[in-house]
Parts: structure tokens; sequence; C-alpha cells
């Protein structure tokens, strides 16, 4: 195949967005097409090169092929959409009903939230595996705040071993996300802003543990509702079809957990802490795609 | 040519099962029967086509299945379904209904 098939089909590889098996059927059903085509026009008369360019042209451009192919794929069963909003519908339960204060429960939750995210990790990375990530990702989070509150003798654990291996880990599973997806990253990142906003709106300056849970006890229905507001986001986000409708539901989701936070807070949430979450939500969110861009352009560098 | 194209595109599903439901069809057979069928009318880009045919598919109307030639050669094969039959058949009924209706507007009314 000549180079210019070659890039064309390179280039709806790397805009389908799909996993691994449907890219790979897309692009052999792409290939078979472009070579019966290759070889009708060489048989009337064309040279290679200019067999390659006609080929081209009659299957129009490569990113808009890639685009509607990946409309075409992208909308999640109701039975993947429910899937891919348990985990934020569990946890949103757990305050809602107050299971929250139960380690069995919690224990239970983690165990559930870890396996699934295995599970989804080694059976090509589906849809409804990504908000599974992010929750699995939360005892790390966790375990960073209350790191936060060890004596100052034990500051270097956090600088010697926490810091790195969070980061390390962070860093590594984001990628990987964003090399299938950044849109997939960005829904992995969703419930970060929302779980910012309701430590900072709980942050004990006093007293902790105990005015911190009591802090927790009073807000959590509130707690609880914001979650379950994101599991909706998520569901909605798997039926959509478009990229950008899927973008935008992820910002207003955004943009309404924090007002939520703020509104059953009563002003704990102060305004420069409001708009500086809104701004981080805006980064958590869309800063995959810069990533993902870069990401690229190196890939394609190492290439060439 | 904008507008044939808008044409194209809000019939394109009906064109497919009724080509699929004649016979099993794969992408490149497709494109030039309905080039030649139509005498050259329905042309558009052909990268646009699996779309299309993928669309249907995911809603269980057609089934791609790969058949690999004595040549070695591999295509992947459309065939229609019974849910994709019984689809065809209510389109095809609309499309007479829709195409009786244009006639009685469009054509001058003989005296």
């Amino acid at each position: 195949m000549t180079t210019v098939l070659s890039h064309y089909l390179d280039s709806v590889r790397e805009n389908l967005r799909l996993d691994v098996s449907s890219e790979g059927e897309v692009i052999h059903e792409l290939e078979t097409h472009i070579e019966e085509e290759l070889q009708e026009l060489k048989e009337a008369g064309l040279s290679e090169e200019d067999a390659a360019s006609t080929c081209v042209g009659l299957l129009g451009s490569a990113r808009m092929v890639a685009r509607q192919i990946y409309e075409a794929h992208s909308q999640g069963s109701w039975g993947q959409a429910l899937l891919a909003a348990m985990p934020h519908l569990l946890f949103g339960l757990l305050f809602v009903l107050n299971w929250w204060r139960g380690i069995g429960w919690l224990l239970g939750m983690l165990v559930l939230v870890l396996s699934m995210a295995v599970y989804g990790w080694w059976r090509g990375k589906p849809t409804w595996l990504f908000p599974w990530l992010g929750y699995s990702l939360l005892p790390v989070a966790v375990a960073g705040l209350l790191l936060l509150y060890l004596p100052p003798e034990w500051s270097w654990v956090a600088i010697l071993f926490y810091i790195p291996l969070a980061l390390w880990l962070l860093f590594s599973i984001t990628v990987k996300t964003i090399r299938r997806d950044w849109l997939y990253s960005s829904l992995m990142l969703l419930p970060l802003p929302t779980i910012i906003g309701w430590f900072l709106a709980v942050e004990p300056v006093h007293n902790f543990p105990q005015y911190w849970l009591q802090r927790i006890q009073d807000f959590a229905p509130w707690i609880g509702l914001s979650f379950l507001a994101l599991a909706v986001t998520v569901a909605t986000f798997v039926r959509l079809r478009k990229r950008w409708l899927r973008v935008s539901v992820l910002v207003v989701s955004g943009l309404i957990t924090l007002t939520m936070v703020a509104y059953y807070t009563e002003g704990r949430l102060s305004v420069p802490a409001f708009l500086i979450l809104i701004v981080v939500m805006l980064i958590l969110l869309l800063s995959p795609a810069l990533v993902e861009r870069t990401l690229r352009h190196a890939g394609q560098k190492s290439a060439a | 040519m904008a507008q044939r194209r808008e044409l194209i595109k809000g019939s394109i599903d009906s064109l497919l099962l009724c080509l699929i439901g004649q016979q099993p069809m794969y992408g490149y057979q497709i494109i030039k029967e309905l080039k030649e069928r139509s005498q050259g009318y329905f042309q558009f880009k052909e990268g646009t086509l699996y779309p299309a045919l993928h669309r249907l598919e995911r809603v269980g109307l057609i089934q791609g299945k790969w058949q690999t030639l004595p040549s070695g050669q591999q295509r992947k094969y459309y065939h229609i379904t019974d849910k994709g039959l019984l689809s065809l058949v209510e389109k095809r009924s609309q499309w007479q209904d829709f195409l009786a209706a244009m006639n009685l507007i469009i054509q001058p009314a003989s005296e």
C-alpha cells in the first residue's frame, strides 16, 4: 500500500477512538475497500500514485469518516450506562443512606470498585470502566489527606514514599486512559472537583477527626445528592453519540455539582474558593485533550 | 449538489437495506451497485458509506460477516436480519406513500 494510503488509514485510526478490536475491524474493512478500488483504478490505466490519490479523494476526509464511524459506535446501551453510573450511584447512596460510617460498607465498596476496575482494564477498557477507575484511585487521595494530619516528624513518609508513588500511579493511569480517548480521562476525573469541593467545605480547623466527621454527617444527604447527579451525568454521557455533546455534559455537570456544594454548605465555600474550583474543574476535564495532542505529536515525531 | 447530498443522506438507510435485502453485499460492491443502478445519481464520498453500514449493524438491521475468498482476500459481507426485513417493508411503504403524495403535488394536473 502506498504512503498516501497508509497515512490515510493512520489518520482514520488516530481519530477513531474505539476499543482495540472495533478499531482493528474498521481499519481492516477500509483496507479491503482500498485494495479493491486501487486494483480497479490501476486496471483502468492509472499509475500507482494517481490511483492512490484518486482513491483517497473518493473516500473523503479521514477525520470526517473517523468521526462518523465513532458516532455510529459510541452510543452505549442502557445496561452499559447503568454500569458506568453505578460507582457514583453507590457512592451517593453511601451518604444518602448514612452507610459511610460503617467500615463494612466502606470495605465492601472498596473491594467492588477495585475488582471492577481491574476486570474492565483487562477486558479492553470499555466505556463503563472509567468511572470505576476514577473511584479506584480514591484510596490514594484519602491516604494523602490523612498524611496531612500526621505529626510533623512523619512528613518524610509523605515526601519520600507517598508523593512520588501517588504521582506515578495517577500519571501512568491517566496517560494510558488518554491514549484510549481523552474524554474517558475526563470521565474518570469527573468526581474529583466535587470531592475537593466537599473536602474544602467540611475541612476541619481543629479537633480532627471528630469535628470533621460531624460536618460530613451534617452534609451527608447533600454529598449523596451531588454524587447521584454525577451518576445521571455519566449515564447521559454513555448514551450520547456526539463528542461535543459529551464534553458539554461533563462541563455542565461539573458546574452544577460545584454550585450544589456552594449552595448547600451555606457560604462555607468562599466565592474565591468556588471560582478557583471551577477553574480546577475546567482544567481537569479539558486538559486531557491537550495531553492527548502532545502525546500524539511526540508519537508522530518518534515515528518519523 | 448540496441539495442532492442532503436527499441521499436522508435516504441512505432505505437504500442500503433495499440493496442488502436483495443479496448480501460488501462495502465496495454497494458503492458500485448504487452508482450503476441510479445511473450515477447516487455518488457520495465512499468513506461515509461505512458509518451508515455500522449504524445499521449496531441497531440490528443488518449483520456483517467476514468471508475469505479462494484468493485469500477477505471481505465483510452484510446480510439483512429479520428486524431489517421488517424495517425494509415499513420503509418501502413509507416511500411509496411519499412518492405518490409528491407526484400529486409536483406533476401538473391533467385536465
